[in-house]
């Protein structure tokens, strides 16, 4: 249906006597068409047509218009450029003139007053939209019009209200709001971005939840501005209070938001307190959220670690469910890293065990840390090695299998960290829980970590319970979840994100994220693989080894006998139907490489190797004997088929008549191009391997784009070319299915391995590709041109080539067509 | 552009739903009902947007609505759409159901819902904006009022023929046609 109304329907749009609803309704209807099918939108002429439409007198169609024209510029923002400036100056027509056909009255001239101080709020709030795709203008005056504009527009909002209704309010707040959005948006002016910033803190404590709402959110934004950072966190008073005393849970978690967003060093402990304070109370609903926020805020503005061990244990107390495996992997790796605060953290996870009731991450926690530095404060009396031993197995039997098989490795370390109490650990890894326990990991855990205090020296026991080394360190993992979890928030969260982090000056690409995930995975299996016995690793790790040796000897053996035995079956069936037809599915492939396997069978492999230069080529051909015996007799030859007659010459190199058993010798074939031909040379190679006698009939990888020179231009030259080669018989154009998925970097790899410049940017729709190269002939160069184009929804290529010679471009079609 | 139009009473019966965007039938009423869900508990002086909802667009993704008396009317957009915009629609929306039904009820949305859709239409077509000025939608709506009536008339015209012909009592009204009285005339007839 797109398809069908796609011609008519722009052209009502446009056209001067369309009715002005007639071309609302054709704006709305192509925006629904675009939506469905993006091709729709015919290029050209026709952008600045529609762009035009902005300086249309019916309000109905410019804000149909403007939502068109966002649509469009989201997929092509370079094209349509040109809006800025209208819309700027459809902005900052005086206001007073819309009036006379102001259509917005929300509520009608209501008791007589019409209300008339925005005349237009729909309009405006569009084409603000619509600027915010756009960086700040270049051109100054466009520039300064804006400026003023929004310089208006907060004007405009110090009013006060001409009448009491609330919902007269909204249309004005509405396009405040999209003004300060797009201040901050552009980012350059300080003097709006304060006046912005004041407005929102009066709207901070006004009476309407939904003004609330809106200023906490847009102030997020605006706290990742440099400019306005300061002027937001004049009203960081305001925001906790908000915290702790709005109703709504909804606008409580923007105020989490905005306190993340506003905090820096100076006031990073302030808030975090006020956070914590606050997590005791929160709705569940965002507890998960806050705990990660803190956590992230504390470790990035810790000046202190111990302020930060502290911080991440009251979390764990106060909303221990809540704190994910991340964070606390991460003070553990913190405690790791910095020598000052271990002694106090294993001192502060010591007291915080001696409460009552402590929450399992409490004791993981707890664990790793006693485990790893409970010797530096095994000398207070209080905290003797057998105090922290007893204190740790008194949580023992509430933990989960997760948690004791952590314990257990705590256990271990303090038989290296404090022989004295050996026996007393040793008799908890005895106890029939541990050493029968139902747990495979638990049972195992104890009988190895028994075994190994038992059996090993002390020395070895030393070695093998050696501190941690520290972590590597990299970009917090709490910040890639933080992020992952926001995958709900909107678009303007996630840019807020990034601003939040080009602040921080440490920009961090797509790319880390993924390594981030990456070293979670690591962190994970490090810390709960902990100090799983080396050697023990060892001895599976080898035993295994032993057994796939085993078994690699079995298949191996099993392989050379059978093989002797379908060999001689291959062999009296000299080159049998099965192994022609994977001989020519390699030589495809050979068209968009130069080098690779072109034949392999049970006896022999056959690989090329090849490189070209202008009409010369020179083809490495490597005959691999894969058996136990000599081939013997062994004679390759080449020879051009009637249809390469006089157009390629060939010059072989002789070989030796014999390949011993795993030797592998090379063959050199000298190739230049006189002329273009179509086909391959032929390659028959025969040999006797256990005397019988084998013919392999294959071809030599030889096509005509192997002589391609890659040719760049730019667009201009690309298109002059394209006109000149307009003759009927220079192009020829295939249309065909595509065999495989139709990936970009899949169908880039093989033009560029045909041979051809792929030129970028060339081509209007940047799913289609244009390549462009010579081929060099000892008689002339044949100039190609080359276009492919992918159509996803049918799975269909049409492929164009045009040559300055007649025949080549049909060679060439039929060539690349097969690779798709 | 606004994804879906719901209006339900406060016990979650839908009363009016507009989806502008393909979800098949069983789909369709489960956003509704867990929009109402979403919606219902929420207290009367929180804020009228709401973040979540799983079934439409997933993060991309606002619920703005207004609760009035019995009905709940959400509208669920996308990030594109001015909330406060949107809630101005609403308002725009109620009272133009309000002038149209004169003191509008739950009631009248349930027997005139063919009416509420030509509203909604001119209002909101295929999730965009067409007219947010009231006086110009009565205008329209009054007009297709009109057009309807004409037609009823139209529509009326063969009936009446049929019931005009049917009371015509053919012979009483040949009965009652005159006839010039022939013998006096004849006998006035002179020779």
């Amino acid at each position: 249906m797109a398809d069908a109304f796609g011609t008519d329907i722009p052209k009502l749009l446009v056209s001067g006597e369309t009715m002005d609803v007639v071309k609302q309704s054709a704006a709305l209807c192509l925006l629904r068409l675009f939506r469905t099918t993006q091709e729709i939108i015919p290029g050209g002429e026709w952008t600045s047509r529609i762009i035009h439409l902005l300086n249309e007198q019916h309000m109905g169609v410019v804000t149909a218009a403007c939502s068109l024209i966002e649509a469009l510029v989201k997929k092509n923002p370079d094209e349509y450029k040109g809006c800025v400036s209208l819309a700027v100056s459809r902005l900052s027509r005086p206001w007073a003139l819309w009036l006379p056909e102001a259509r917005y009255p929300p509520a009608g001239p209501l008791e007589g007053t019409l209300w008339t101080s925005t005349p237009a709020p729909w309009l405006s709030v569009k084409l603000l939209r619509l600027l915010q795709h756009y960086p700040p203008p270049e051109d100054p005056g466009v520039r300064g019009r804006l400026n003023e504009c929004l310089d208006t527009i907060l004007n405009k909002a110090q009013e006060p209200p001409k009448s009491k209704k609330v919902q007269h309010s909204n249309a004005k707040n509405a396009v405040l709001f999209e003004a300060i959005s797009i201040i901050i948006h552009s980012d350059s002016e300080p003097n709006l971005l304060v006046r912005g910033c004041n407005q929102l803190g009066q709207f901070l404590s006004h009476r309407e939840t939904n003004l609330r709402y809106l200023a906490l959110e847009t102030m997020c934004l605006l706290a990742t501005s440099e400019f306005s950072h300061e002027a937001v966190k004049k009203h960081q008073e305001t925001v906790i209070n908000a915290l702790k005393t709005e109703r709504d849970v909804s606008v409580r978690q923007r105020a989490v938001d905005l306190l993340y967003a506003m905090c820096d060093r100076s006031n990073a402990e302030e808030i975090v307190q006020e956070m914590l304070n606050y997590l005791e109370t929160a709705d569940y609903s965002i507890r998960e959220e806050m705990v990660l926020k803190v956590a992230i805020l504390a470790e990035k503005y810790a000046q202190d670690y111990t302020w930060y061990v502290d911080v991440i244990l009251n979390l764990i107390r106060i909303a221990g469910d809540y704190v994910s495996e991340e964070v606390w992997y991460r003070v553990i790796q913190i405690v790791v890293n910095r020598e000052d605060v271990q002694g106090y953290a294993a001192k502060t996870v010591f007291e915080a065990l001696q409460a009552p009731a402590c929450h399992e991450n409490m004791v993981k926690v707890g664990g790793y840390i006693l485990g790893e530095f409970g010797n530096l404060i095994a000398g207070d009396s209080r905290s003797a090695p057998a105090v922290q031993f007893q204190l740790l197995h008194s949580k023992y039997h509430l933990c989960s299998p997760g948690t004791r098989a952590l314990l257990l490795t705590t256990y271990i370390k303090f038989i290296n960290l404090f022989p004295e109490i050996k026996t007393q650990i040793q008799d908890v890894l005895k106890s029939n829980s541990n050493l029968r326990s139902s747990d495979a990991e638990l049972q195992q855990r104890a009988s190895e970590y028994l075994h190994l205090s038992v059996i090993t020296t002390t020395d070895v026991l030393a070695t093998v319970l050696e501190e941690m080394p520290p972590f590597t360190e990299k970009e917090s993992s709490i910040l890639a979840v933080l992020k992952k979890k926001s995958g709900r928030m909107s678009a303007q969260e996630a840019q807020r994100e990034a601003r939040v982090q080009a602040r921080e000056g440490n920009a961090a690409p797509a790319v880390e994220k993924t390594q981030t995930a990456q070293m979670n995975n690591s962190t994970s299996a490090d810390l709960l693989g902990l100090s799983t016995p080396p050697a023990n690793q060892n001895n599976t790790q080898s035993n295994t080894g032993v057994l796939v040796d085993v078994l690699g000897d079995l298949y191996g053996g099993g392989g050379s006998g059978g093989g002797s035995n379908t060999n001689t079956h291959n062999g009296t069936a000299a080159p049998s139907p099965a192994s022609t037809s994977g001989a020519t599915d390699n030589i495809k492939k050979f068209v968009c490489k130069n080098n690779g396997v072109l034949y392999e069978n049970d006896i022999i492999q056959i690989g090329i190797k090849s490189e070209f230069r202008q009409n010369l080529g020179r083809i490495g051909i490597f005959y691999g004997n894969k058996t136990s015996m000599p081939l013997q007799a062994f004679c390759p030859s080449v020879s051009v088929g009637l249809a390469q007659q006089g157009k390629v010459t060939v010059q072989v190199k002789p070989v030796e008549p014999t390949i011993d058993a795993g030797a592998q010798v090379q063959q050199l074939v000298n190739c230049e191009c006189v002329e273009d031909f179509t086909g391959l040379p032929d390659l028959i190679v025969s040999f006797t391997y256990a005397n019988v006698p084998q013919r392999l009939a294959l071809h030599l990888p030889l096509s005509i784009n192997k002589f391609f020179e890659p040719t760049d231009m730019n667009g201009e030259s690309f298109f002059a070319r394209w006109k000149n080669l307009s003759a009927p018989s220079q192009e020829a154009q295939k249309i065909f299915k595509c065999s495989g998925a139709m990936e970009t970097a899949a169908i880039k790899t093989k033009l560029l391995g045909f041979g051809m410049q792929l030129l970028e940017g060339i081509d209007p729709n940047p799913e289609n590709f244009v390549c462009a190269a010579i081929i060099h002939t000892r008689t002339q160069q044949i100039g190609c041109l080359l276009r492919l184009e992918p159509n996803r929804q049918a799975q269909m290529y049409r492929l164009t080539i045009r040559a300055s010679k007649e025949s080549t471009s049909g060679i060439l079609a039929e060539l690349l067509a097969e690779q798709f | 552009m606004i994804k879906a139009i719901l209006v339900f009473n406060n016990h979650g019966k839908p009363r009016l739903s507009k989806f502008y965007q393909y979800f098949n039938e069983e789909l369709q009423q489960q956003i509704i009902k867990e929009t109402f869900q979403l919606v219902s508990k929420r207290d009367d002086n929180v804020c009228n947007f709401l973040e979540g909802g799983s079934l439409i667009g997933g993060s991309d993704y606002k619920l703005i609505y207004r609760h009035y008396a019995t009905l709940y009317f959400v509208f669920c957009v996308d990030s594109s759409e001015s909330e406060l915009g949107i809630l101005d629609l609403i308002q725009v929306f109620v009272e133009t159901l309000d002038k149209c039904f004169e003191n509008v009820c739950e009631l009248d949305l349930i027997f005139h819902v063919d009416k509420v859709h030509y509203i909604l239409n001119e209002l909101v077509m295929g999730g965009m904006v067409l007219e947010t000025n009231m006086t110009e939608i009565i205008t329209r709506i009054d007009d297709q009022n009109k057009l309807e009536k004409q037609e009823a008339g139209l529509a009326a015209a063969p009936a009446r023929a049929v019931s005009a012909v049917k009371n015509m009592n053919l012979p009483q009204q040949i009965k009652d046609i005159k006839l010039p009285d022939l013998p006096a005339a004849i006998k006035d007839l002179k020779f």
